[in-house]
């Protein structure tokens, strides 16, 4: 136990004298995640709507008023329909609307009448629901005769607030980009001169010095969640919590820890800090953007959602909004614990076999 | 420039290159990067796990359910379990919507009287969650018109909605993520190859072999930058035919703007790995650095999530702080669009880029110290 904590201390003092790394974890912990939580927002925002109105504006303009903020920017107008695709060719506009002349007779006489709507969908998801939002607009405006009224209740995150989600997102690859590069350079930079093979000379139990070298990147990472979350995830955002803070920790740790035998399998496999730069981006990158945070997995390509079987981010993203967000029973989370924890042992029983051994 | 000692240099680190086996890893990453994502990323929403509990049993509350299980948005199921029982199912991440259609729903619906219909969105993804709200609405509005018009009540006319989606008729997500995975990509690979080439150096102590040597400093850096530029040229080539010929992606721009823009991108990208190799002291740094830089950033703001121009405050800003939304307009014009350069905006933005490298050179060649301090 004490060679662990002095094993332990040692690798945390030399995290702390470089000071600018000590700086670079700070910022991404705080004021990256703050910048993400802040801006992004997936839903159509600020959508810039223009217009051409060949009537003589009595029906066009009580449709046109009920495009608002903050969905829709004030529409504009064109004078014809040649300047109107010329604005959204130079993505000044995203939603072109075109009322013919013949638009408000054939309405007011009670015929079926159509409007001709542009849109640039070189960002499909957002046309999209910019076209059902008009949709809804006008189905609103022409008032059916029918009495049917939706109920309509959002679960778990009321206002749709995106937010926090953007912030644990973000604050989740995160913790993967960070525990797997610490992880890995730590392992490999003794490896690259030398000193790993006298550490593997020395009579300690080799396991005992992984454990206590990764297990120290784990600290530096968990210090750094405590910190992001006291102060940007919960202090600037107010998410909410609906469940259990601890077994989100728990969670946090144990992902944590199955991060770092990644990072122990990339310093397994590399030899200098060169190749752990590039191996450990060539598995982060997969890893971070298809867990599902960004695309649920049911929506992916079925080989990928058999891959996404294996990445640890997934269970752990899954686990953690359902803790967060949802509110879920600790019975129904045991899944996302043990899968975890599981991949984490397989990947240490690796590490421990490949660079636990001198010979 | 002498040439002869530009030559030697540059061949050995090509060596190096090669020796490490780096060379792999520069054509494998952004392939399959690419591959990956680009089959992995879905924005829009479809087959959303959707129940539909269905209390009336009457022939316009199955037609109504039924809205929601021939529709490529909706994977619908109809079924009898209770409310309390589905709700459990969101709260498992086992479902997505919850629509519940009240017991005397056809009966309401031809007396006039008011009939509620209850949707549970799970929106603890928030956006996702506000399009499948949105899609519920739409679908549940568009059936009751056209049961309103099957009973003969509707007195006004109907508005209908003719789209006309440019540049992706198809809607198809692959045309729109494909290129702005290219500029992730082409932002990330030449960065985090360049962040260790000099700092690398500086730990392991072989810089003084420059400290000591007749190189001038914009010498050392051409030396250390073109063999990684020239490798990551042909990734502009190699990028460009998966994305025409595996995800279908059209062309309609100049291929020249293309790969020009490209090479200027690989520059700037290559000038940040450097920046950081030059003001770190450690590899360990220089790589946390590079990768916060780099992959957030580039994906975030690279328009594939959403539209520059709806985002606010401190994103706007610092959209416009990363080289990838100027070459990312470049890159969607040539393309889905096709303007080319005779759009001004283009050719606004390629100066931007220019001038992006320009700066990052000179900050690099200022910064970058010939001797011990």
């Amino acid at each position: 136990m004490r060679i662990f904590m002095i094993i332990f201390t040692k690798e945390i003092l030399s995290f702390l004298r470089s000071t600018m790394l000590v700086v670079v974890v700070l910022y991404s912990f705080t004021v990256d995640i703050y910048i993400a939580g802040q801006g992004i927002q997936i839903k159509p925002r600020n959508v810039a709507v223009g217009y051409v109105d060949y009537t003589g504006g009595g029906i066009s303009q009580k449709i046109l008023s009920r495009f608002h903020k903050p969905e829709f920017l004030l529409p504009m107008r064109f004078k014809s329909q040649k300047e109107l695709s010329s604005a959204i060719f130079n993505k000044e506009i995203l939603v072109g609307i075109v009322f013919d002349a013949e638009f408000e007779k054939l309405y007011r006489q009670g015929k079926n009448t159509q409007l001709n709507v542009l849109i640039d969908s070189t960002a499909a998801s957002q046309s999209l629901t910019t076209l059902v939002y008009l949709q809804n607009i006008i189905l609103d405006f022409t008032d059916l005769k029918m009495p049917i009224s939706i109920k309509s209740h959002k679960l778990f995150n009321e206002n749709a607030d995106n937010h926090y989600f953007m912030a644990v997102t973000e604050l989740l690859s995160l913790i993967t980009m960070l525990v797997i590069i610490l992880t890995a350079i730590v392992f490999v930079k003794e490896k690259e001169e030398g000193t790993w093979d006298i550490m593997l000379l020395m009579p300690i139990n080799p396991k005992m010095m992984i454990l206590a070298k990764s297990l120290s990147q784990v600290a530096i990472v968990m210090v750094g969640v405590i910190l992001s979350l006291g102060f940007v995830v919960f202090g600037s955002f107010d998410t909410p919590m609906n469940g259990s803070f601890w077994s989100f920790m728990f969670l946090t740790f144990l992902y944590s820890f199955s991060s770092a035998g990644i990072g122990l399998f990339v310093a397994a496999v590399s030899k200098d800090v060169m190749q752990v730069a590039q191996l450990s981006i060539l598995i982060m990158m997969p890893l971070i953007f298809l867990s599902g945070a960004w695309t649920p997995v049911y929506a992916m390509h079925p080989i990928l959602q058999k891959l996404s079987l294996i990445s640890p981010l997934r269970y752990y993203i899954e686990g953690s909004e359902s803790i967060i967000f949802r509110g879920t029973e600790f019975i129904d989370l045991l899944p996302y614990f043990t899968e975890i924890t599981l991949l984490g042992v397989l990947l240490y029983w690796y590490g421990f076999n490949k660079i636990g051994k001198l010979f | 420039m002498r040439v002869n000692i530009l030559k030697a240099y540059a061949i050995k680190e090509f060596i190096e290159l090669f020796r490490t086996r780096l060379i792999v890893i520069v054509y494998l990453m952004p392939l399959m990067t690419l591959i990956l994502f680009g089959f992995g990323i879905r924005m829009d929403v479809t087959n959303a796990r959707t129940l539909i509990i269905d209390n009336d049993h009457s022939k316009y509350s199955m037609e109504l359910g039924s809205k929601f299980q021939h529709s490529k948005y909706f994977d619908g199921k109809v079924s009898n379990i209770d409310e309390q029982e589905a709700l459990r199912l969101i709260k498992q991440a086992k479902l997505d919507i919850l629509i519940i259609i009240p017991s005397s729903f056809e009966k309401n619906l031809l007396s006039g009287a008011k009939s509620e219909i209850g949707v549970f969105v799970d929106t603890a993804f928030a956006t996702r969650g506000s399009t499948m709200e949105s899609y519920v609405q739409g679908a549940i509005l568009s059936t009751a018109n056209e049961l309103a018009r099957n009973m003969q009540r509707q007195t006004k006319g109907m508005i209908t909605i003719n789209s006309r989606s440019l540049f992706n008729q198809a809607m198809r997500d692959e045309d729109a993520i494909v290129p702005g995975l290219i500029g992730l990509v082409l932002f990330v690979a030449p960065a985090i190859l360049a962040a260790l080439l000099i700092v690398k150096e500086k730990e392991k102590g072989t810089i003084f072999n420059f400290y000591a040597s007749p190189l001038s400093k914009s010498e050392f850096l051409f030396a250390k930058l073109f063999p990684i530029f020239s490798l990551h040229s042909l990734n502009i080539f190699i990028l460009f035919i998966v994305a025409i010929y595996l995800f279908d992606v059209e062309f309609r721009g100049s291929f020249f703007l293309y790969w020009f823009s490209s090479e200027l991108y690989i520059l700037i990208s290559l000038s940040i790995g450097m920046l950081i190799s030059i003001v770190t002291k450690k590899q360990i740094v220089a790589v946390v650095l590079t990768v916060i830089v780099t992959i957030l950033p580039g994906f975030l703001y690279s328009g594939i999530l959403m539209p520059i121009s709806s985002m606010v405050g401190e994103s706007y800003i610092e959209a416009h702080m990363f080289p990838v939304m100027y070459y990312n307009h470049i890159l969607y014009d040539t393309f889905l669009i096709g303007q080319g350069f005779s759009s001004s905006k283009i050719v606004l933005y390629l100066m931007i880029l220019f001038a992006y490298l320009i700066f990052l050179f000179t900050v690099g060649t200022l910064l970058l110290k010939k001797e011990l301090k």
